[in-house]
């Protein structure tokens, strides 16, 4: 491997990496808030890139202008979502239930897709699609830089919304303890359908990056749900920081190892990683007490 | 069933004792063809193919001075169905020809039956490798070349290239699939061959939608060429990527993406100086084909597309033999047809063909390339409607 590839692929590795960190972000904020698997947060994550490719190629909106309607429109349909689907679940089997419930959405999002839009693959085609810019003579794509910035912008957002603000010191606390947080004054339930919401938020930011500089078809999401399962588990479930962190190390070694393994096998390191935190540290590298307790 | 054939022989005395004895009676053509089920697509396009060439055969005066009648059987794309609609054609309907169906897995259970009954087997789809290897004596492939073959034309030039001008090293990234493999590696290998060096050879899976790395590596090898055993979306994302690492090769050749119409656009118009290999154009100046394009688009108001091409040139085909052998029916005179084919190059709509002993087609596609942002024929030399350009342009 020269100097110039690796540069190449660590540059490719931390764009694919922060792209990963904010759709992981929110996966793990359904999960610390709820304890809910959340399979359908990469059908919302395909239709929010469907929305935009929908607004730029037939109505000639730029793709970034359909975050003022999608992330209040998911925001809002994350709230919904909670409390009247999710909320109705019998709190003992919250988990394996959600897993059900939410596959069931992801697949009826999926016909949706497949029903308005059709089946073939979609792409958002800009007249920088294809504009880079150079650093060290390593390439930057202009668009994965855009889909980057959005990604770290909105993770920034997210974590100044938990650390600094009441709604976050409220939503951190019922993720830490739910019952300590009633106990306090906090209403736990309408904190987590904002929770939800939020997590949902995040899809479509997430969706609209992913946009930019990929291919887009209805049964995309099962190829992204896997791996983001994977980091919010070696991160630590429910923790945020431990998430992005996560998704970093391995977007960049996902995209190291593509060098010398090959397309094929480098995705397979979501599953090696999930193995071995599994058996050296089942609570994740970065999370706390949450996932011991299940 | 041996009764019922012989009753028919007997009752009907169409075909076959007549036929030598150059009666008015029509031609008639067996053939089963997937109308629904999940090949009705191309099956369809393959019967307006047959029809056509029926219809222009017909008001041309015939074969043999004899008027030609489709039999089209539905088999469903179902292989039994496939079977049992060849057997009661030959053996039970008496038909003087058989032409193939579609697709591979059709194509290969009828020729078997077509063999038993030793009749002559031209077939307009099946370019798989498993099909000529299967030890049939009666089939031909009424189509310029298998998949391996398609980048001939091209490959001859890049090593008909003086040493110090032609490319050095190749870059190669396929679909994991057989047929963009075959294109892909039939070039690569003869390519290699002839002394230039592979430097990435990269296989991806075909859900893959993130091709940077494999972009990435291609423009760090700096291959003077790159090759894509490509479908469409992979080729567009994949040229996408390099453009973003400002890969700027000498040449590129892409399978199958670069001849849809969508192709252009969707790569924002840098498509120039791109290679593609093609089976058929309706614009190749072969004379056969100006003819066939003309009077198929008089019936359907528009051009023929490959599938229409390909059964066309069927009925060319067996319609070459016929006529050199002078008999069409069942019985010895399918040996004649069979063994008039083995030795002759026989002029069609995607050009002059021959066959190896497997029923091979020994040609190769058409080579297109993107000269000022239109899509035209570059190689094979006859048929060129602009030169080649090389070194390629950036994009």
């Amino acid at each position: 491997m020269t100097g110039s590839l690796l540069l190449q692929s660590l540059i490719l590795g931390v764009l694919l990496g922060g792209l990963y960190a904010l759709l992981a972000a929110g996966l793990t904020l359904y999960f610390g808030v709820m304890r809910v698997v959340m399979i359908a947060h990469a059908a919302f994550l395909v239709l929010a890139a469907y929305l935009a490719w929908f607004a730029n190629s037939r109505l000639g909106i730029d793709p970034l202008l359909t975050l003022v309607v999608t992330v209040p429109l998911f925001f809002g349909i994350g709230v919904l979502m909670q409390r009247l689907l999710i909320k109705r679940l019998r709190p003992a089997t919250l988990t394996m239930m959600s897993v059900l419930l939410t596959f069931a959405i992801a697949l009826f999002i999926e016909g949706l897709v497949g029903f308005v839009w059709g089946g073939t693959q979609r792409r958002i085609q800009l007249s920088y699609s294809s504009a880079s810019i150079e650093i060290f003579g390593a390439r930057i794509a202009v668009v994965k830089l855009i889909a980057f910035g959005l990604a770290a912008l909105s993770l920034l957002a997210l974590y100044l919304l938990m650390k600094h603000t009441r709604f976050g010191q409220a939503l951190r606390a019922t993720i830490q303890h739910p019952e300590a947080a009633q106990l306090v004054g906090i209403k736990t339930e309408g904190v987590a359908g904002l929770g939800f919401g939020l997590g949902l938020a995040t899809a479509a930011l997430g969706g609209t990056a992913l946009s930019l500089d990929a291919t887009i078809y209805p049964s995309l999401h099962w190829h992204w749900i896997g791996p983001l399962m994977a980091i919010i588990v070696v991160g630590g479930l429910g923790s945020i920081p431990g998430a992005a962190i996560a998704a970093l190390v391995l977007g960049v070694g996902q995209s190291l190892l593509q060098v010398p393994l090959g397309t094929t096998w480098a995705q397979t390191i979501f599953y090696v990683a999930l193995f071995v935190t599994l058996m050296v540290r089942p609570q994740g590298f970065f999370g706390g007490r949450l996932a011991q307790r299940f | 069933m041996l009764t019922l054939s012989a009753c028919a022989d007997g009752g009907g005395g169409s075909g076959g004792g007549d036929g030598d004895g150059g009666s008015d009676d029509p031609i008639v053509i067996g053939i089963s063809l997937p109308l629904t089920g999940d090949f009705s697509e191309p099956g369809k396009g393959v019967q307006r193919g047959y029809e056509a060439w029926a219809q222009i055969i017909n008001d041309d005066g015939g074969l043999l001075g004899r008027q030609v009648e489709l039999k089209i059987l539905d088999d469903q794309s179902n292989a039994d169905r496939v079977v049992a609609d060849y057997e009661v054609l030959i053996a039970q309907d008496e038909v003087d020809l058989v032409f193939g169906p579609f697709s591979t897995r059709l194509v290969v259970p009828s020729a078997r039956v077509a063999q038993e009954y030793g009749m002559l087997f031209v077939e307009p789809a099946g370019a798989a490798a498993e099909v000529f290897e299967q030890g049939f004596d009666n089939l031909f492939y009424a189509a310029p070349a298998i998949a391996q073959d398609h980048y001939n034309y091209l490959a001859d030039e890049i090593l008909a290239m003086p040493e110090g001008e032609r490319p050095t090293t190749v870059a190669v990234a396929s679909m994991d699939d057989p047929f963009a493999q075959g294109t892909a590696y039939g070039l690569r290998d003869k390519l290699e061959e002839g002394g230039l060096e592979i430097v990435v050879d990269e296989v991806y899976p075909p859900n893959t939608t993130d091709f940077s790395p494999i972009a990435a590596k291609i423009a760090d090898s700096g291959a003077d060429m790159v090759i894509g055993g490509t479908q469409y979306q992979d080729a567009v994302n994949l040229i996408v990527a390099l453009q973003q690492l400002n890969y700027q090769p000498q040449l590129a050749a892409f399978s199958t993406a670069p001849t849809n119409p969508e192709f252009s656009e969707a790569i924002g118009s840098k498509t120039e100086g791109i290679l593609s290999p093609t089976g058929y154009t309706p614009d190749a100046t072969w004379p056969s084909n100006v003819d066939f394009v003309e009077k198929y688009t008089e019936i359907h108001g528009n051009p023929p597309g490959e599938d229409e091409a390909n059964a066309y040139t069927t009925g060319q085909v067996v319609a070459a033999a016929v006529e050199a052998v002078g008999c069409a029916e069942q019985g010895d005179c399918q040996q004649q047809l069979i063994d008039w084919l083995r030795d002759n190059e026989v002029e069609t709509v995607v050009g002059p063909l021959t066959w190896d002993e497997t029923g091979k087609p020994q040609g190769a596609h058409l080579i297109q390339q993107y000269v000022d942002g239109a899509i035209e024929i570059v190689l094979p030399g006859e048929t060129a409607e602009a030169e080649l350009i090389f070194p390629k342009p950036a994009w």
